[in-house]
Protein backbone atom coordinates (compact mmCIF):
# COMPACT_ATOMS: atom_id res chain seq x y z
CA UNK A 1 0.00 0.00 0.00
CA UNK A 2 1.36 3.57 -0.85
CA UNK A 3 1.93 5.52 2.21
CA UNK A 4 3.47 8.32 1.13
CA UNK A 5 2.22 11.58 2.23
CA UNK A 6 0.54 14.16 0.65
CA UNK A 7 2.78 16.66 -1.39
CA UNK A 8 1.50 19.58 0.59
CA UNK A 9 2.82 17.95 3.82
CA UNK A 10 6.43 17.35 3.26
CA UNK A 11 6.78 20.79 1.60
CA UNK A 12 6.37 22.03 5.52
CA UNK A 13 8.63 20.26 6.30
CA UNK A 14 11.30 19.88 4.45
CA UNK A 15 12.77 21.78 0.67
CA UNK A 16 10.84 19.90 -2.13
CA UNK A 17 13.22 18.93 -5.14
CA UNK A 18 11.62 18.78 -8.64
CA UNK A 19 13.05 17.80 -11.25
CA UNK A 20 15.51 19.75 -14.46
CA UNK A 21 14.28 20.48 -17.82
CA UNK A 22 12.32 18.00 -20.25
CA UNK A 23 12.38 20.28 -23.35
CA UNK A 24 15.56 21.39 -24.11
CA UNK A 25 17.05 17.48 -23.02
CA UNK A 26 14.32 16.21 -25.69
CA UNK A 27 16.16 18.33 -28.42
CA UNK A 28 19.06 16.50 -27.31
CA UNK A 29 17.52 13.27 -28.10
CA UNK A 30 17.16 13.81 -31.73
CA UNK A 31 13.40 15.37 -31.11
CA UNK A 32 12.84 17.41 -34.90
CA UNK A 33 11.57 21.00 -35.45
CA UNK A 34 8.06 20.83 -35.72
CA UNK A 35 7.13 17.67 -33.70
CA UNK A 36 5.48 18.14 -30.99
CA UNK A 37 7.14 16.78 -27.65
CA UNK A 38 4.12 14.82 -26.07
CA UNK A 39 4.29 13.15 -29.29
CA UNK A 40 7.03 11.16 -27.93
CA UNK A 41 4.98 9.64 -25.04
CA UNK A 42 3.16 7.64 -28.26
CA UNK A 43 6.48 7.02 -30.46
CA UNK A 44 9.23 6.80 -27.92
CA UNK A 45 7.81 5.91 -24.11
CA UNK A 46 11.45 4.51 -23.47
CA UNK A 47 12.81 7.61 -24.07
CA UNK A 48 10.64 9.76 -21.81
CA UNK A 49 10.98 7.04 -18.92
CA UNK A 50 14.59 7.66 -19.12
CA UNK A 51 14.09 11.43 -18.77
CA UNK A 52 12.06 11.00 -15.82
CA UNK A 53 14.07 7.82 -14.16
CA UNK A 54 17.53 10.13 -14.42
CA UNK A 55 15.29 12.68 -12.38
CA UNK A 56 14.67 10.55 -9.93
CA UNK A 57 17.87 8.59 -9.42
CA UNK A 58 19.40 12.21 -9.25
CA UNK A 59 17.06 12.95 -6.22
CA UNK A 60 13.82 14.50 -7.41
CA UNK A 61 10.98 13.97 -4.93
CA UNK A 62 8.62 14.85 -8.00
CA UNK A 63 9.01 14.87 -11.47
CA UNK A 64 6.64 17.05 -14.63
CA UNK A 65 4.83 14.66 -16.73
CA UNK A 66 5.97 15.21 -20.22
CA UNK A 67 2.62 17.54 -20.72
CA UNK A 68 3.76 21.00 -21.35
CA UNK A 69 2.97 21.56 -24.46
CA UNK A 70 -0.20 19.12 -24.43
CA UNK A 71 -3.21 21.37 -23.79
CA UNK A 72 -5.61 21.26 -27.16
CA UNK A 73 -4.24 24.72 -28.04
CA UNK A 74 -0.89 23.99 -28.03
CA UNK A 75 -1.20 20.39 -30.00
CA UNK A 76 -3.68 22.22 -32.62
CA UNK A 77 -1.18 24.58 -33.76
CA UNK A 78 1.04 21.81 -34.19
CA UNK A 79 -1.67 19.98 -36.17
CA UNK A 80 -1.85 16.97 -33.15
CA UNK A 81 -5.31 18.73 -32.11
CA UNK A 82 -6.87 15.23 -31.94
CA UNK A 83 -4.38 13.92 -29.38
CA UNK A 84 -4.66 15.68 -26.50
CA UNK A 85 -6.17 12.47 -24.33
CA UNK A 86 -3.73 10.12 -25.48
CA UNK A 87 -0.69 12.62 -25.09
CA UNK A 88 -1.73 13.49 -21.82
CA UNK A 89 -3.07 10.26 -20.27
CA UNK A 90 0.04 8.05 -21.50
CA UNK A 91 2.53 10.67 -20.25
CA UNK A 92 1.13 10.21 -16.47
CA UNK A 93 1.31 6.22 -16.89
CA UNK A 94 4.94 6.16 -17.86
CA UNK A 95 5.96 8.79 -14.97
CA UNK A 96 3.98 6.32 -12.98
CA UNK A 97 4.95 3.31 -13.75
CA UNK A 98 8.66 4.54 -12.68
CA UNK A 99 8.36 6.86 -9.86
CA UNK A 100 8.96 5.27 -6.90
CA UNK A 101 7.19 5.21 -3.56
CA UNK A 102 7.57 8.58 -1.76
CA UNK A 103 7.98 10.48 -4.69
CA UNK A 104 5.69 12.45 -6.62
CA UNK A 105 4.19 12.86 -10.60
CA UNK A 106 2.99 16.26 -11.26
CA UNK A 107 0.80 17.04 -14.15
CA UNK A 108 2.50 19.76 -15.80
CA UNK A 109 0.68 22.66 -18.45
CA UNK A 110 2.11 25.05 -19.90
CA UNK A 111 0.98 28.03 -22.20
CA UNK A 112 -1.28 27.98 -24.81
CA UNK A 113 0.81 29.89 -27.08
CA UNK A 114 -2.54 32.12 -27.53
CA UNK A 115 -3.14 35.51 -26.65
CA UNK A 116 -5.87 37.67 -25.58
CA UNK A 117 -6.51 40.74 -27.51
CA UNK A 118 -4.56 42.96 -28.39
CA UNK A 119 -1.82 40.73 -28.83
CA UNK A 120 -4.28 37.67 -30.04
CA UNK A 121 -7.72 37.09 -30.55
CA UNK A 122 -9.01 34.59 -27.61
CA UNK A 123 -10.80 34.44 -24.77
CA UNK A 124 -10.29 34.13 -21.34
CA UNK A 125 -13.19 31.60 -21.51
CA UNK A 126 -10.51 29.95 -24.30
CA UNK A 127 -7.82 29.42 -22.03
CA UNK A 128 -10.09 27.83 -19.18
CA UNK A 129 -11.95 25.69 -21.45
CA UNK A 130 -7.84 24.46 -22.89
CA UNK A 131 -7.05 24.03 -19.17
CA UNK A 132 -9.91 22.30 -18.22
CA UNK A 133 -9.90 19.31 -20.88
CA UNK A 134 -6.20 19.29 -20.06
CA UNK A 135 -6.32 19.07 -16.44
CA UNK A 136 -8.94 16.89 -16.28
CA UNK A 137 -7.53 14.00 -18.35
CA UNK A 138 -4.37 14.61 -15.64
CA UNK A 139 -6.35 14.02 -12.95
CA UNK A 140 -8.33 10.68 -13.90
CA UNK A 141 -4.72 9.23 -15.00
CA UNK A 142 -3.96 9.97 -11.21
CA UNK A 143 -0.99 12.69 -11.27
CA UNK A 144 -0.43 13.56 -7.14
CA UNK A 145 -1.01 17.55 -8.15
CA UNK A 146 -0.65 20.07 -10.78
CA UNK A 147 1.76 22.16 -12.16
CA UNK A 148 1.03 25.02 -14.11
CA UNK A 149 4.20 26.79 -15.55
CA UNK A 150 6.00 29.31 -17.40
CA UNK A 151 2.80 31.43 -17.81
CA UNK A 152 3.65 34.56 -19.43
CA UNK A 153 -0.33 35.99 -18.84
CA UNK A 154 -1.18 36.14 -15.58
CA UNK A 155 -5.05 36.00 -17.20
CA UNK A 156 -4.28 32.77 -18.59
CA UNK A 157 -2.10 31.38 -15.50
CA UNK A 158 -5.47 32.44 -13.71
CA UNK A 159 -8.00 30.33 -16.11
CA UNK A 160 -5.33 27.37 -15.98
CA UNK A 161 -5.69 27.11 -12.00
CA UNK A 162 -9.38 27.97 -12.02
CA UNK A 163 -9.73 24.82 -14.59
CA UNK A 164 -7.58 22.83 -12.62
CA UNK A 165 -9.25 23.92 -9.30
CA UNK A 166 -12.56 23.28 -10.47
CA UNK A 167 -12.38 19.54 -11.76
CA UNK A 168 -10.02 18.33 -9.13
CA UNK A 169 -9.12 18.56 -5.16
CA UNK A 170 -5.16 17.92 -6.04
CA UNK A 171 -3.17 20.50 -4.90
CA UNK A 172 -1.93 23.37 -7.49
CA UNK A 173 1.64 24.79 -8.16
CA UNK A 174 1.37 27.91 -10.40
CA UNK A 175 4.76 29.66 -11.91
CA UNK A 176 4.77 32.86 -14.03
CA UNK A 177 7.58 33.53 -16.11
CA UNK A 178 9.08 36.59 -15.48
CA UNK A 179 11.43 39.10 -17.36
CA UNK A 180 13.71 41.41 -15.82
CA UNK A 181 13.50 45.19 -16.77
CA UNK A 182 14.99 48.30 -16.20
CA UNK A 183 11.98 48.45 -14.00
CA UNK A 184 12.15 45.16 -12.15
CA UNK A 185 10.05 42.05 -12.98
CA UNK A 186 7.33 41.91 -14.73
CA UNK A 187 5.81 39.14 -17.59
CA UNK A 188 5.54 40.12 -21.02
CA UNK A 189 2.54 41.34 -20.29
CA UNK A 190 3.09 43.90 -17.90
CA UNK A 191 1.91 42.23 -14.76
CA UNK A 192 3.28 42.85 -12.01
CA UNK A 193 4.73 40.26 -8.75
CA UNK A 194 2.20 41.50 -6.12
CA UNK A 195 -0.54 41.01 -8.73
CA UNK A 196 0.25 37.32 -10.08
CA UNK A 197 0.88 36.70 -6.15
CA UNK A 198 -2.47 37.80 -5.50
CA UNK A 199 -4.41 36.61 -7.81
CA UNK A 200 -3.06 32.99 -8.16
CA UNK A 201 -3.64 32.52 -3.90
CA UNK A 202 -7.25 34.23 -4.87
CA UNK A 203 -7.60 31.78 -8.02
CA UNK A 204 -6.49 28.89 -5.59
CA UNK A 205 -2.59 28.13 -6.17
CA UNK A 206 -1.39 26.04 -2.66
CA UNK A 207 2.40 26.70 -3.93
CA UNK A 208 3.28 30.31 -5.87
CA UNK A 209 6.05 30.57 -7.50
CA UNK A 210 8.81 31.14 -10.82
CA UNK A 211 10.38 29.43 -13.70
CA UNK A 212 11.74 29.89 -17.24
CA UNK A 213 13.12 33.04 -19.31
CA UNK A 214 15.45 34.21 -16.26
CA UNK A 215 18.59 32.32 -14.94
CA UNK A 216 19.61 31.08 -11.24
CA UNK A 217 21.18 34.32 -10.30
CA UNK A 218 18.55 36.95 -11.35
CA UNK A 219 15.44 34.61 -9.64
CA UNK A 220 17.15 35.11 -6.18
CA UNK A 221 15.98 38.31 -5.56
CA UNK A 222 12.53 37.82 -7.15
CA UNK A 223 12.46 34.72 -4.89
CA UNK A 224 12.72 37.46 -2.09
CA UNK A 225 9.93 39.60 -3.56
CA UNK A 226 7.79 36.86 -3.81
CA UNK A 227 8.07 36.13 -0.31
CA UNK A 228 6.96 39.53 1.33
CA UNK A 229 3.79 38.65 -0.84
CA UNK A 230 2.20 35.64 0.12
CA UNK A 231 2.42 33.06 3.03
CA UNK A 232 1.97 30.36 0.68
CA UNK A 233 5.18 27.59 0.22
CA UNK A 234 7.43 29.49 -2.97
CA UNK A 235 8.84 27.07 -5.71
CA UNK A 236 11.16 28.32 -8.13
CA UNK A 237 12.39 26.60 -11.19
CA UNK A 238 15.44 28.81 -12.93
CA UNK A 239 17.24 28.27 -16.03
CA UNK A 240 20.96 27.72 -16.40
CA UNK A 241 21.85 31.53 -17.45
CA UNK A 242 20.76 32.81 -20.71
CA UNK A 243 21.36 30.48 -23.74
CA UNK A 244 24.42 31.18 -26.00
CA UNK A 245 24.79 30.20 -29.60
CA UNK A 246 28.23 28.10 -30.22
CA UNK A 247 29.16 27.14 -32.97
CA UNK A 248 25.28 26.11 -34.19
CA UNK A 249 24.73 24.56 -30.49
CA UNK A 250 22.84 26.13 -27.83
CA UNK A 251 24.46 26.44 -24.63
CA UNK A 252 22.92 27.52 -21.12
CA UNK A 253 26.45 29.18 -19.57
CA UNK A 254 25.46 28.95 -15.90
CA UNK A 255 27.75 25.83 -14.11
CA UNK A 256 26.11 23.41 -11.84
CA UNK A 257 28.20 24.69 -8.91
CA UNK A 258 27.24 28.42 -9.52
CA UNK A 259 23.73 27.40 -9.88
CA UNK A 260 23.26 25.21 -7.08
CA UNK A 261 25.15 28.13 -5.29
CA UNK A 262 22.41 30.10 -6.17
CA UNK A 263 19.84 28.05 -5.45
CA UNK A 264 21.08 27.81 -2.25
CA UNK A 265 20.35 31.74 -1.68
CA UNK A 266 17.05 31.24 -3.05
CA UNK A 267 15.82 29.07 -0.77
CA UNK A 268 17.36 31.61 2.16
CA UNK A 269 15.07 34.09 0.48
CA UNK A 270 12.25 32.05 0.96
CA UNK A 271 11.69 29.06 -1.39
CA UNK A 272 10.72 25.99 -0.31
CA UNK A 273 10.38 24.22 -3.36
CA UNK A 274 13.43 23.87 -6.01
CA UNK A 275 14.21 22.52 -9.42
CA UNK A 276 15.55 23.69 -13.18
CA UNK A 277 14.45 24.60 -16.56
CA UNK A 278 16.01 24.97 -19.52
CA UNK A 279 19.33 23.93 -19.65
CA UNK A 280 19.38 21.93 -16.37
CA UNK A 281 20.09 17.99 -16.18
CA UNK A 282 20.17 15.17 -13.28
CA UNK A 283 23.90 16.58 -12.76
CA UNK A 284 21.91 19.50 -11.57
CA UNK A 285 19.13 18.42 -9.26
CA UNK A 286 22.02 16.08 -7.53
CA UNK A 287 24.48 18.58 -6.66
CA UNK A 288 20.83 20.09 -5.63
CA UNK A 289 20.30 17.14 -3.03
CA UNK A 290 22.61 18.51 -0.46
CA UNK A 291 20.51 21.73 -0.19
CA UNK A 292 17.51 19.29 1.22
CA UNK A 293 19.47 18.31 4.16
CA UNK A 294 20.31 14.38 3.45
CA UNK B 1 -1.66 70.78 -29.01
CA UNK B 2 0.34 70.77 -31.98
CA UNK B 3 -0.47 68.56 -34.28
CA UNK B 4 2.75 66.23 -33.70
CA UNK B 5 1.67 66.48 -29.95
CA UNK B 6 -1.56 64.94 -30.59
CA UNK B 7 0.12 62.09 -32.84
CA UNK B 8 2.39 61.08 -30.05
CA UNK B 9 -1.03 60.74 -27.75
CA UNK B 10 -3.38 58.74 -30.40
CA UNK B 11 -0.31 56.54 -30.77
CA UNK B 12 1.42 56.41 -26.95
CA UNK B 13 -2.26 55.82 -25.98
CA UNK B 14 -3.05 53.84 -28.70
CA UNK B 15 -6.29 55.51 -30.03
CA UNK B 16 -7.07 53.86 -33.03
CA UNK B 17 -10.11 56.72 -33.83
CA UNK B 18 -7.94 59.74 -32.77
CA UNK B 19 -5.24 58.62 -35.11
CA UNK B 20 -7.57 58.33 -38.21
CA UNK B 21 -8.94 61.61 -37.57
CA UNK B 22 -5.31 62.87 -37.52
CA UNK B 23 -4.28 60.85 -40.79
CA UNK B 24 -7.40 62.08 -42.11
CA UNK B 25 -6.04 65.74 -42.04
CA UNK B 26 -3.25 64.70 -44.61
CA UNK B 27 -5.72 63.63 -47.13
CA UNK B 28 -8.01 66.69 -46.69
CA UNK B 29 -4.96 68.42 -47.34
CA UNK B 30 -4.43 70.08 -44.38
CA UNK B 31 -1.17 68.63 -42.92
CA UNK B 32 1.41 68.05 -45.36
CA UNK B 33 2.50 64.40 -46.12
CA UNK B 34 5.81 63.48 -45.48
CA UNK B 35 5.01 66.17 -41.97
CA UNK B 36 2.37 63.97 -40.85
CA UNK B 37 4.77 60.66 -40.99
CA UNK B 38 7.23 61.97 -39.74
CA UNK B 39 5.20 63.14 -36.77
CA UNK B 40 3.83 59.84 -36.52
CA UNK B 41 7.21 58.20 -36.97
CA UNK B 42 8.39 59.81 -33.94
CA UNK B 43 5.85 58.66 -31.91
CA UNK B 44 5.52 54.99 -32.57
CA UNK B 45 9.75 55.24 -32.21
CA UNK B 46 9.09 56.49 -28.55
CA UNK B 47 6.27 53.62 -27.85
CA UNK B 48 9.36 51.40 -28.71
CA UNK B 49 11.30 53.16 -26.75
CA UNK B 50 9.17 52.75 -23.95
CA UNK B 51 8.65 49.56 -24.01
CA UNK B 52 12.88 49.08 -24.29
CA UNK B 53 12.84 50.78 -20.92
CA UNK B 54 10.35 48.20 -19.40
CA UNK B 55 7.51 50.90 -19.32
CA UNK B 56 5.37 49.21 -21.91
CA UNK B 57 4.29 45.64 -22.67
CA UNK B 58 3.66 43.82 -25.09
CA UNK B 59 -0.25 44.59 -25.06
CA UNK B 60 1.07 48.72 -24.48
CA UNK B 61 3.28 48.09 -27.77
CA UNK B 62 0.65 46.15 -30.04
CA UNK B 63 -1.77 48.60 -29.11
CA UNK B 64 0.56 51.86 -30.45
CA UNK B 65 1.31 49.54 -33.47
CA UNK B 66 -2.25 49.31 -34.05
CA UNK B 67 -2.93 53.04 -33.96
CA UNK B 68 0.46 53.37 -36.34
CA UNK B 69 -1.30 50.98 -38.74
CA UNK B 70 -4.43 52.48 -39.05
CA UNK B 71 -3.20 55.70 -39.26
CA UNK B 72 -0.77 54.46 -42.04
CA UNK B 73 -3.67 52.83 -44.15
CA UNK B 74 -5.40 56.01 -44.80
CA UNK B 75 -2.00 58.13 -45.70
CA UNK B 76 -0.43 54.82 -47.69
CA UNK B 77 -2.69 55.67 -50.49
CA UNK B 78 -1.38 58.98 -51.19
CA UNK B 79 1.97 58.06 -51.36
CA UNK B 80 1.58 55.80 -54.26
CA UNK B 81 -0.79 58.72 -56.39
CA UNK B 82 3.23 59.81 -57.11
CA UNK B 83 4.82 61.12 -53.60
CA UNK B 84 6.88 57.54 -53.78
CA UNK B 85 9.97 58.79 -51.82
CA UNK B 86 8.41 58.02 -48.65
CA UNK B 87 7.27 54.50 -49.85
CA UNK B 88 9.51 52.26 -47.42
CA UNK B 89 9.34 49.08 -49.21
CA UNK B 90 7.47 45.63 -49.25
CA UNK B 91 8.26 42.93 -46.57
CA UNK B 92 7.76 39.00 -46.76
CA UNK B 93 7.72 37.73 -42.96
CA UNK B 94 6.92 34.89 -40.98
CA UNK B 95 7.95 31.75 -38.83
CA UNK B 96 9.98 29.49 -40.33
CA UNK B 97 8.72 25.47 -40.82
CA UNK B 98 8.67 23.28 -37.70
CA UNK B 99 8.47 26.44 -35.66
CA UNK B 100 4.83 27.71 -34.14
CA UNK B 101 6.03 30.45 -31.96
CA UNK B 102 4.95 33.86 -33.97
CA UNK B 103 4.70 36.46 -31.44
CA UNK B 104 7.97 38.04 -31.99
CA UNK B 105 7.55 37.66 -35.61
CA UNK B 106 3.94 39.17 -35.15
CA UNK B 107 5.12 42.19 -33.32
CA UNK B 108 8.13 42.57 -36.01
CA UNK B 109 5.58 42.79 -38.70
CA UNK B 110 3.40 45.42 -36.53
CA UNK B 111 5.67 47.46 -36.45
CA UNK B 112 7.04 47.53 -39.83
CA UNK B 113 3.97 47.68 -41.16
CA UNK B 114 3.20 50.57 -38.92
CA UNK B 115 6.64 52.15 -39.73
CA UNK B 116 5.17 52.56 -43.19
CA UNK B 117 6.10 49.50 -44.93
CA UNK B 118 3.82 47.23 -47.05
CA UNK B 119 3.55 43.64 -45.21
CA UNK B 120 3.09 40.36 -46.54
CA UNK B 121 2.76 38.13 -43.15
CA UNK B 122 2.67 34.88 -43.92
CA UNK B 123 2.10 33.15 -40.23
CA UNK B 124 4.31 30.81 -38.19
CA UNK B 125 5.40 27.19 -39.87
CA UNK B 126 6.00 28.70 -42.92
CA UNK B 127 7.88 26.42 -45.66
CA UNK B 128 10.76 27.57 -47.27
CA UNK B 129 9.82 27.69 -50.49
CA UNK B 130 6.45 30.17 -49.45
CA UNK B 131 9.06 32.76 -48.55
CA UNK B 132 10.74 32.24 -51.84
CA UNK B 133 7.42 32.10 -53.83
CA UNK B 134 5.40 35.09 -52.21
CA UNK B 135 8.70 37.24 -52.55
CA UNK B 136 8.71 36.72 -56.11
CA UNK B 137 5.07 37.30 -56.28
CA UNK B 138 5.06 40.53 -54.52
CA UNK B 139 8.96 41.94 -55.82
CA UNK B 140 9.52 42.55 -52.43
CA UNK B 141 12.77 44.12 -51.24
CA UNK B 142 12.86 42.14 -47.92
CA UNK B 143 12.28 38.56 -46.33
CA UNK B 144 11.89 38.26 -42.89
CA UNK B 145 12.86 34.82 -41.45
CA UNK B 146 12.15 34.40 -37.57
CA UNK B 147 12.69 31.14 -35.75
CA UNK B 148 12.75 30.82 -32.13
CA UNK B 149 14.13 27.31 -31.53
CA UNK B 150 17.87 26.20 -32.27
CA UNK B 151 16.54 23.44 -34.40
CA UNK B 152 14.20 25.41 -36.54
CA UNK B 153 17.38 28.12 -37.34
CA UNK B 154 18.48 25.68 -39.55
CA UNK B 155 15.77 26.31 -42.07
CA UNK B 156 17.18 30.10 -42.12
CA UNK B 157 20.28 29.18 -43.71
CA UNK B 158 17.75 26.77 -46.07
CA UNK B 159 16.20 29.46 -47.33
CA UNK B 160 19.36 31.58 -47.94
CA UNK B 161 20.90 28.91 -49.29
CA UNK B 162 18.08 28.00 -51.60
CA UNK B 163 18.03 31.84 -52.72
CA UNK B 164 21.76 31.69 -53.97
CA UNK B 165 21.02 28.33 -55.70
CA UNK B 166 18.40 29.98 -57.90
CA UNK B 167 20.59 32.69 -58.23
CA UNK B 168 18.39 35.27 -56.59
CA UNK B 169 20.42 36.24 -53.19
CA UNK B 170 20.98 39.64 -54.73
CA UNK B 171 17.28 40.27 -55.43
CA UNK B 172 15.95 40.66 -51.74
CA UNK B 173 17.96 41.67 -48.63
CA UNK B 174 17.41 38.69 -45.66
CA UNK B 175 16.76 39.63 -42.14
CA UNK B 176 16.93 36.75 -39.56
CA UNK B 177 15.41 37.05 -35.97
CA UNK B 178 14.77 34.75 -32.97
CA UNK B 179 16.14 34.85 -29.47
CA UNK B 180 18.44 32.17 -30.30
CA UNK B 181 20.33 34.21 -33.05
CA UNK B 182 23.68 35.86 -32.61
CA UNK B 183 25.74 37.78 -34.80
CA UNK B 184 27.85 34.52 -35.64
CA UNK B 185 24.57 32.61 -37.26
CA UNK B 186 23.82 35.89 -39.21
CA UNK B 187 27.63 35.72 -40.54
CA UNK B 188 27.57 32.21 -40.84
CA UNK B 189 24.46 31.73 -42.67
CA UNK B 190 25.07 34.80 -44.82
CA UNK B 191 21.69 36.85 -44.05
CA UNK B 192 21.94 40.71 -43.74
CA UNK B 193 21.36 41.43 -40.62
CA UNK B 194 19.34 40.14 -36.89
CA UNK B 195 18.06 43.05 -34.36
CA UNK B 196 17.74 42.58 -30.81
CA UNK B 197 13.84 43.42 -30.59
CA UNK B 198 10.85 44.79 -32.71
CA UNK B 199 11.95 48.36 -32.43
CA UNK B 200 15.46 47.76 -33.70
CA UNK B 201 14.49 45.47 -36.27
CA UNK B 202 12.30 48.36 -37.77
CA UNK B 203 15.83 50.49 -37.64
CA UNK B 204 17.82 47.74 -39.59
CA UNK B 205 15.36 47.17 -42.17
CA UNK B 206 15.37 51.05 -43.33
CA UNK B 207 19.15 50.38 -42.93
CA UNK B 208 19.91 47.64 -45.01
CA UNK B 209 17.29 49.32 -47.60
CA UNK B 210 19.31 52.07 -47.19
CA UNK B 211 15.77 54.25 -46.25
Amino acid sequence: MNTKKPILNLVKERIVLLDGAMGSVLIDLGLEPGTPPESWNVTYPEKIQGIHLGYFNAGSDAILTNTFGGSGMKLAAHKHGNNVEKYNKKAVELAKAICPENCYVAGDMGPSGAFLPPVGKVTVDDFYNNYLEQAGYLADAGVDFFFIETMVDLKEAEAAVKAAKSISNKPIFASITYQLTKRGYFTIMGDTVPECVKTLEKAGANIIGANCTIGSKEMVDLIALISTETKLPILAKPNAGKPILQSGKTVYPTSVKDFTEDISKIIDKGANVVGGCCGTNPEYILAMRKLRGD
Amino acid sequence: MTFSDECKKAILDGNIELAENLARKVVNGKMEVNEAIDSFSLAIREAGDLFEEGEFFLPELMRSAEAMKAAMTIIHPLLQEGKEERFLGKVVIGTIEGDIHDIGKTLVASMLSAEGFEVFDLGADVPVESFIEKAIEVNANLICISALLTTTMVGQKRLIDLLKERGLRDKFKVLIGGAPISKTWVEEIGADGSAENAVSAVKLAKKVLEI
